[in-house]
C-alpha cells in the first residue's frame, strides 16, 4: 500500500477497454523539499477517487503532475496510457483540471476563458454547453464580467465549469467545494457524477472528508508526501469514519 | 481617538517602515544582498563622479559653455521636480514597500504608506540620470571651488522636490478616488497638456522658465561659492524647512487618498465585455487573453498613456532635432517593459495553473506574450514619436531611416532581455493597484537601470547614424536585430524545459 507498491484504488480491477491513471513511486521535488516521496496508485475510468490528507500532504502536487502543468522529478505517471512526461501535451488534451489556488485569468471574463480553452481543445458548436454550465453554476449573469472581481466561491465555481466544460476523460479538481456555497457544491457534485456516469476518471483532492465521500467510492490517503492509505468510501463515513481518518493524519 | 496625523503616530510610522523594509529585505537570498549592497556602493561613486568629475572638467575646459548652463539650471530644477510628479501620479500617490496583498495582516498606517512611497521614489534610473545631471551641471558650473557649499543646495533640492511631488501625487490620488473623480483627474491632466502646449505654441516657454522659484537655488550655490555665508545658510535652511514641511504635509492628502476606495480598479475589476466572435487561430485566442490583461489594468493603462505622452510633450517643448529624437524610443520602451514586460508571465496570476494546463505549445504562449509585449510597446514609442517630430521638420531619409531602425532595434532589445528576465526571475505580483510594481523595488532600479544603459547607448549610436545615409542604420540594426532575435529563442527553449516553466508558473500563480 505504502512506497513502492502500486494501491489499487478501492473498486473492480478496472473495466476492460477503458482508460486509467497509473502513478508509480512518483516522487516531486521542489529544490530541496520533497512534496511528493514515493506515491503510488492506480485508478480506472468511470470511478472517482478522493486525495485526502493535511496541508503539504502532497494532494495537490500530485494533481498538477497529473494535469501535466509540473513534471515528475521521478518515477512514472501514465495517464490513459500516455506518458505525462514524454507527452503531456496528450495528457492535457485529455484531462480538465481545477487548479487549488485561483484558476482565473485575472481581468479576462468567464465567456473568454470558455473560448480560449475551446480553441485549444478544438472544440466545435460548444457555446450551448458553456452556457447550460454557466448557469447551472449560477454564474450566467457574470459570464460578461471580468473574474478579477469575482468572490472566492465564484472563482471556485467557475474552475469547476472550466475543468468540466470539455468533457474530459480525467476530471482533475482540487480543492473544489472550498468557500462554495450549497448550491455551488450541488452543482459540483452533479458534475462528477456526470462524468462518472460517462466513463471518465475522477480526481477530487480536499479537506472536507464528508463532501469527499459524498462525491467518491474511494479515497486515497496522503501524508508526508506519501500514500499511507486507500480506503472505501464507507469506511471513512460517519464518526466511525472521521476517527480512523484523524488516526491517519498522525 | 484616531491618531493617524499625530506626532506620535509620525514618529512611530519610522519604526514601522524600519519593520517592513526589514520584513521585505529577510526574504532576499545572501547573493542578493550581496547585488544589493553593490548596486548602494554604485550609486555612491557614481553620484561622487558625477559631482567631482564636471567640477574638474570646468577648470580644465576653462569653464566653456558654463553660462549657457546657468541659464538653463533652474530650468532644470524645475524640470526634475515637474518629472517626479508625473512619477509619482502615474504610480497612485507612489510605489508600495510591500505589496498590498501581503501587507493587509499588518497594522500599516498611511503615515508608514506615506513614508514609505517616498523611501521608494528615487527607485529609478529616470531619477538618478536627472539628479546626476543637475548635480553634474552644477558643479561643472561653478568649478571646484567651495564644492561641498554648492552642491548641498542641489543634494536639498532634489530631497525637497521628490517630497512636493509626493504632496501633488497624493492630492492627485484622493482626486481620481473620490465621486467623479476619474472624469475630474483627466479634465486636470487634458487642462494641464492643452496649457502646456498653449506656452509652446505662444513662445511662452522661455520667459516662463526664467521666472520659475527655482532660480533662487542658483543663488543660494552662488551665495556658497561666494562664501556669503549667512545668505547661504538663510538659503540651505529655507529649502531643509519646505523639504521636511513637504514630508509632513504630505500625510494629510496620503491619508485622504488611501482612505477613499480604489474606485477605477474596482470599475475595471467589475467590468462587462461584450463577447466578441471566437478566435480564428491558437495564437489569436492566446494574444485575445493577453491584450486584455493589459488594458484592463489600471497601472498599466496608465503607465502606458503617461510614458507615451510625456517625453514627448518635452521633446516638443525643447524642440528637439530628429537626429535626438533616435533616444526617445529608448526611453518610452523600457518604461514600458518596466510596467509587466520584466515579469510577463504575472499577468496570468493565479490563473497561470489552468492556462498551462490547457492544451497549447510552451512555444505558443511565449511568442503570444512576445507579439503582445512588443505591440505594446511599439504603440507607445510610435506615439513618443509622432508629438516629438511635430516640430522638427521634414527628416532627411538618413534621419528617418535611424530614427525607424532605433525603435525596431531597442524593441528588440527590451522585449528580449524582459522575457530573459520573466523566465529567470518570476515574482508573485497582483497588478491591481497603480501602486504595484512587477518586482520588488529594490530590484526594478536594477532592472531600469540596466535597459536604460542599453537603451540610451543604442538611440545614441543612431543619433549619430542620423547625420549619414540611410544605408548604414540600416546595416547597423540588422546584427542587432538578429542578436535580439537569438536571445528570445534562446529564452524561448529555455521556457519549453517543463522544471523551468514550472517553476514561473508556480511562482507568479502563488
Amino acid at each position: 500500500m505504502v512506497g513502492g507498491n502500486v494501491v489499487h484504488t478501492r473498486s473492480v480491477e478496472g473495466i476492460e477497454g477503458q482508460g486509467r491513471i497509473e502513478i508509480r513511486d512518483l516522487w516531486v521535488r521542489f529544490g530541496t523539499v520533497d512534496a511528493v516521496k514515493g506515491v503510488s496508485f492506480m485508478t480506472y475510468a468511470g470511478r472517482s477517487t478522493a486525495l485526502l490528507g493535511r496541508n503539504g500532504a502532497g494532494k495537490s502536487t500530485t494533481m498538477r503532475v497529473l494535469a501535466g502543468v509540473i513534471p515528475p522529478t521521478s518515477g512514472e505517471v501514465i495517464v490513459n496510457g500516455v506518458d505525462v512526461r514524454r507527452d503531456p501535451l496528450t495528457v492535457k488534451r485529455a484531462t480538465g483540471y481545477c487548479p487549488d489556488v485561483g484558476g482565473l485569468v485575472p481581468r479576462a471574463t468567464p465567456w473568454e476563458h470558455l473560448q480560449l480553452a475551446a480553441r485549444l481543445r478544438r472544440l466545435e458548436g460548444w457555446e450551448d454547453r458553456g452556457r447550460d454550465l454557466l448557469e447551472r453554476f449560477d454564474l450566467g449573469d457574470a459570464a460578461q464580467r471580468v473574474t478579477a472581481g469575482f468572490s472566492h466561491g465564484m472563482g471556485r465555481r467557475l474552475s469547476v465549469v472550466l475543468a468540466a466544460f470539455h468533457q474530459p476523460d480525467v476530471l482533475l479538481l482540487d480543492e473544489p467545494f472550498d468557500g462554495v456555497d450549497p448550491l455551488g457544491v450541488e452543482a459540483t457534485l452533479e458534475v462528477i457524477a456526470d462524468a462518472r456516469a460517462r466513463g471518465a476518471i475522477v480526481l477530487v483532492s480536499t479537506h472536507l472528508r464528508d463532501l469527499a465521500m459524498q462525491a467518491c467510492e474511494s479515497a486515497l490517503v496522503l501524508r508526508g508526501g506519501s500514500a499511507v492509505a486507500s480506503l472505501k468510501s464507507e469506511e471513512l463515513m460517519g464518526e466511525e469514519g472521521a476517527g480512523a481518518y484523524r488516526a491517519l493524519l498522525d | 481617538m484616531p491618531t493617524e496625523l499625530s506626532w506620535t503616530e509620525f514618529r512611530q510610522a519610522f519604526g514601522d517602515l524600519r519593520a517592513l523594509l526589514a520584513f521585505r529585505s529577510s526574504g532576499l537570498a545572501r547573493k542578493n544582498r550581496r547585488r544589493l549592497r553593490i548596486g548602494a556602493g554604485l550609486v555612491v561613486v557614481l553620484t561622487i563622479a558625477a559631482i567631482i568629475g564636471p567640477a574638474y572638467a570646468n577648470e580644465l575646459l576653462d569653464g566653456k559653455r558654463a553660462g549657457t548652463f546657468v541659464a538653463l539650471l533652474p530650468s532644470f530644477y524645475l524640470g526634475f521636480c515637474l518629472l517626479s510628479v508625473v512619477s509619482a501620479a502615474a504610480s497612485g500617490g507612489g510605489r508600495e514597500v510591500v505589496p498590498r496583498e501581503q501587507a493587509v495582516a499588518f497594522p500599516v498606517s498611511t503615515t508608514v504608506e506615506h513614508l514609505g512611497a517616498l523611501l521608494m521614489a528615487p527607485l529609478n534610473i529616470a531619477w538618478f540620470i536627472q539628479g546626476w545631471t543637475i548635480l553634474g551641471l552644477t558643479a561643472y558650473v561653478f568649478g571646484p571651488h567651495r564644492l561641498p557649499l554648492v552642491i548641498a543646495p542641489v543634494l536639498i533640492w532634489l530631497f525637497t522636490a521628490t517630497a512636493l511631488a509626493q504632496v501633488v501625487g497624493w492630492m492627485l490620488e484622493w482626486i481620481r478616488r473620490g465621486q467623479q473623480g476619474i472624469i475630474v483627474a483627466r479634465l486636470i491632466v487634458g487642462a494641464t497638456i492643452s496649457a502646456v502646449l498653449s506656452l509652446i505654441l505662444l513662445q511662452q516657454i522661455t520667459h516662463l522658465l526664467d521666472k520659475s522659484p527655482t532660480v533662487q537655488i542658483l543663488l543660494v550655490e552662488d551665495y556658497g561659492a561666494g562664501g556669503v555665508w549667512w545668505h547661504w545658510l538663510l538659503g540651505v535652511i529655507v529649502l531643509v524647512a519646505i523639504g521636511l514641511g513637504a514630508v509632513l504635509l504630505g500625510t494629510v492628502p496620503a491619508r485622504l487618498a488611501l482612505h477613499r476606495p480604489l474606485r477605477e480598479e474596482l470599475r475595471l475589476e467589475s467590468s462587462r465585455h461584450q463577447p466578441r466572435q471566437n478566435p480564428g487561430s491558437d495564437l489569436a485566442a492566446m494574444v485575445r487573453v493577453d491584450r486584455s490583461a493589459i488594458w484592463r489594468s489600471v497601472p498599466l493603462r496608465r503607465g502606458l498613456v503617461v510614458l507615451a505622452l510625456t517625453p514627448g510633450l518635452v521633446a516638443v517643448a525643447g524642440n528637439l532635432r530628429w537626429g535626438t529624437i533616435t533616444i526617445l524610443p529608448g526611453l518610452v520602451v523600457s518604461g514600458g517593459a518596466l510596467l509587466f514586460g520584466v515579469n510577463s508571465w504575472c499577468l496570468d496570476g493565479r490563473g497561470a495553473l489552468w492556462r498551462d494546463s490547457l492544451p497549447a505549445s510552451p512555444q505558443l504562449a511565449f511568442i503570444s506574450r512576445v507579439v503582445v509585449l512588443a505591440e505594446v510597446l511599439l504603440v507607445a514609442a510610435v506615439v513618443t514619436i509622432v508629438l516629438a517630430t511635430l516640430r522638427a521638420g521634414t527628416p532627411t531619409l538618413g534621419e528617418a531611416a535611424a530614427l525607424a531602425c532605433a525603435t525596431v532595434v531597442v524593441i528588440g532589445q527590451v522585449v528580449s532581455t524582459s522575457m530573459r528576465w520573466s523566465v529567470t526571475r518570476p515574482f508573485a505580483v497582483d497588478m491591481r493597484s497603480a501602486r504595484a510594481t512587477p518586482a520588488p523595488p529594490v530590484v526594478m532600479a536594477g532592472y531600469s537601470a540596466r535597459l536604460a544603459i542599453w537603451t540610451t547607448l543604442t538611440g545614441l549610436i543612431f543619433s549619430g547614424l542620423a547625420e549619414v545615409d540611410w544605408n548604414y542604420s540600416v546595416t547597423f540594426a540588422l546584427p542587432m536585430l538578429g542578436w535580439s532575435v537569438y536571445r528570445l529563442s534562446r529564452t524561448a527553449k529555455q521556457w519549453a524545459v517543463p522544471e523551468i516553466r514550472s517553476t514561473v508558473i508556480a511562482t507568479v500563480s502563488s
